[in-house]
């Protein structure tokens, strides 16, 4: 190809070539970066959460007054959110993954341990917890009826409370015992007390956001009732066609049975309408990158078309020229094509340094992590493919110069 | 080597239509120094550019070297304009960006020729034009006959069976004028067919025969007014 007498024509051009290329490198930089990070995002949107989160809804009650929330009304409400059509499993709970509020404990494997191993999320409910939040059982047996002891009363208890069941996540069984199965094995998870692992579930996303991505799924269920004194939550797993119906026929139904109680309105909803607002930020974060990314893009594309344009208008005589010497339109069209792809070449070039310069940078700053290298490749060819498309207007324009120019007066 | 018959050259806009050549007839023989004068208008540069191929005619027959072209398509058209003509514009028409030895190499790129070929050619090409120590050197570090000279060495190096000429010496002063002449002379002993356009009567009298083109028509083929046909031998002693 053409590259020797394209190059030297380049180096006649110094300053305007220069320019474009690190426009070039700017954009291949940043929209590498930008695409890891929207990578990023999109990968944590997508990590499973182990629950069943288009056939949840969760109500919660607030504890002031604590009118109704004596054990025997929980039994109550929970037999009449049973009753409602659609309605298939019922549990109480503390917590639900995409919740903001969450119960954490440290996992110790020996007692009076000063570093725990690790510090997991507990949930505490009813028996009926895992089916119904859909958990996916990999080992052992779910939690039995009469392993649940009352929250209060094992706080009462002190030091001598003991928990004697606990069903972990896959996440933390493999943290805790690397070389082997979990089930069987102790953990101290309640006081100085031995827990024994009855049970492993594939996933179970812990509430909140204050954990890194590898802690992400250390949670645990205990044999615990929810405790009292911060009102009730039930999450119910229903008919997905019928939530909206479903959560309205809830509510009522637990005001009836004690209208003085208050309802959360903004937690007494579905558990996908739960999940929308915990990724609120993660979805604009990706979308506005997307935007500068798009705006970025159209920027350097304008400024390869303005300089294209130019240098076709500049050279209108020359291509003429060419024209009449034996060059074929294809040929005209090839040149500036080769010449917009040795510029985003060397623009590439200059922005994939560039590009691990911002990563350090975002790393040192913000704790991102660093830029795998096949986001390189990602972004230089997005430009090759942008500058190939923006050069390709001016390079139509070019091809179409007649070459009787070549013969024309000045 | 170039024959037209009835040619005629229409430019039409929205309000004017303008017929540049009409029931144009031209016989040139192979070997031939033709000189193509007439009047500022007169038709003389569209007669180039049909003979070069570098616009189409409105109706006629053309053919060049035995082939007829009007009907051939647009990379067909580049490809003979490559391989069989050369052209000698007025203001050189060399590209500024690239030194001599690459603008010599332009056509030949396109011809998808060997490099090392293409080498061979491009110096055989500038040496006999005499810029064989200058093939590193841009256009602009050149005099206008230099210039003229390598735009010269451009059209041999694809060794070409027609060389058109537009005003060859237009644009340079006597002293240069004459040498590019003398070489263009060189070149037609050499075998090659040149057909020069020119309003420089003094020129015209030095090629083989005249054609005077006026209102798009010529006239006094082969018996003009200054018919000029000596040997090449001769000539080179002018």
């Amino acid at each position: 190809m053409d590259f020797v007498p394209i190059m030297s024509t380049l180096k006649r051009h110094k300053t305007a070539a220069a320019l474009i290329a690190l426009e070039i490198a700017l954009s291949c930089a940043i929209v590498a970066n930008a695409v890891f990070v929207i990578r990023e995002r999109l990968d944590r949107m997508s990590q499973p959460s182990g629950i069943v989160v288009t056939e949840l809804i969760q109500i919660e009650l607030e504890g002031i007054g604590r009118a109704g929330s004596e054990p025997s009304t929980r039994d109550e409400d929970m037999a009449a959110l049973r009753a409602i059509p659609g309605v298939r499993s019922v549990a109480a709970t503390n917590q639900v993954p995409y919740g903001m509020s969450s119960w954490n404990t440290s996992v110790n494997l020996e007692p009076d341990q000063m570093q725990p191993i690790l510090n997991g999320a507990s949930f505490y409910g009813s028996e009926d917890l895992l089916e119904t939040l859909g958990l996916r059982l990999v080992s052992g047996r779910g939690l039995e009826p009469d392993e649940y002891q009352q929250y209060e009363a094992l706080v009462e208890r002190g030091a001598e409370g003991a928990v004697p069941s606990v069903v972990i996540t896959a996440s933390m069984a493999g943290r805790l015992f690397p070389d082997g199965d979990a089930v069987g094995r102790t953990v101290y998870v309640w006081s100085d007390q031995p827990t024994r692992i009855v049970g492993v579930v594939e996933h179970l996303q812990r509430p909140g956001d204050y954990f890194g991505p590898s802690d992400r799924e250390y949670s645990m269920l205990l044999p615990v009732t929810a405790p009292m004194e911060y009102g009730d939550r039930y999450v119910l797993r229903v008919d997905p066609e019928r939530r909206e119906e479903i959560l309205a026929g809830a509510v009522d139904a637990l005001l009836e049975i004690e209208p003085d109680r208050i309802v959360s309105e903004e937690s007494t909803t579905t558990i996908e309408q739960l999940r929308e607002e915990f990724f609120q930020q993660d979805r604009a974060m990706a979308w506005l990158l997307v935007a500068v990314c798009v705006a970025l893009l159209a920027v350097t594309a304008a400024g390869i078309v303005g300089l294209a344009s130019f240098w076709v208008q500049q050279r209108s005589r020359q291509i003429g020229v060419r024209r009449a010497v034996g060059a074929t339109r294809g040929q005209i069209l090839r040149y500036f094509q080769t010449e917009n792809f040795l510029l985003a070449t060397i623009g590439i070039v200059l922005g994939m340094a560039l590009a691990y310069a911002i990563n350090a940078l975002l790393m040192e700053r913000y704790e991102l992590a660093r830029l795998p290298w096949q986001f390189l490749p990602i972004g230089a060819v997005t430009v090759w493919l942008l500058g190939q498309l923006a050069v390709l207007g001016p390079a139509l324009r070019a091809s179409a110069v007649p070459p009787a120019v070549a013969t024309r007066s000045v | 080597m170039l024959h037209m018959q009835n040619i005629s050259k229409v430019y039409r806009t929205e309000l004017v239509e303008t017929h540049a050549l009409r029931n144009f007839d031209i016989h040139v023989r192979e070997g031939e120094f033709l000189a193509v004068t007439g009047p500022s208008g007169s038709g003389k540069t569209t007669f180039l550019n049909i003979a070069g191929l570098l616009e189409e005619i409105t109706s006629g027959t053309y053919r060049l070297d035995g082939e007829e072209v009007q009907s051939l398509n647009d990379n067909q058209r580049s490809r003979l304009r490559n391989e069989k003509i050369g052209f000698i514009f007025q203001g050189f028409n060399l590209i500024p960006d690239l030194n001599l030895f690459d603008n010599v190499d332009v056509p030949l790129r396109y011809r998808r020729m060997p490099a090392a070929e293409r080498r061979r050619r491009i110096e055989t090409a500038l040496e006999r034009v005499g810029l064989a120590s200058r093939m590193r050197h841009y256009p602009a570090e050149l005099s206008g006959g230099q210039q003229q000279r390598a735009a010269i060495a451009r059209a041999l190096a694809g060794e070409p069976r027609l060389l058109l000429a537009d005003e060859p010496t237009g644009n340079l002063d006597s002293q240069m004028a004459r040498e590019v002449l003398e070489l263009l002379e060189d070149i037609n002993a050499q075998g090659a067919t040149i057909v020069m356009v020119t309003h420089d009567q003094e020129l015209a009298a030095r090629a083989q025969r005249n054609v005077h083109i006026v209102d798009g028509q010529p006239s006094d083929l082969e018996l003009g007014p200054v018919p000029l046909v000596r040997p090449a031998a001769e000539l080179r002693q002018v």
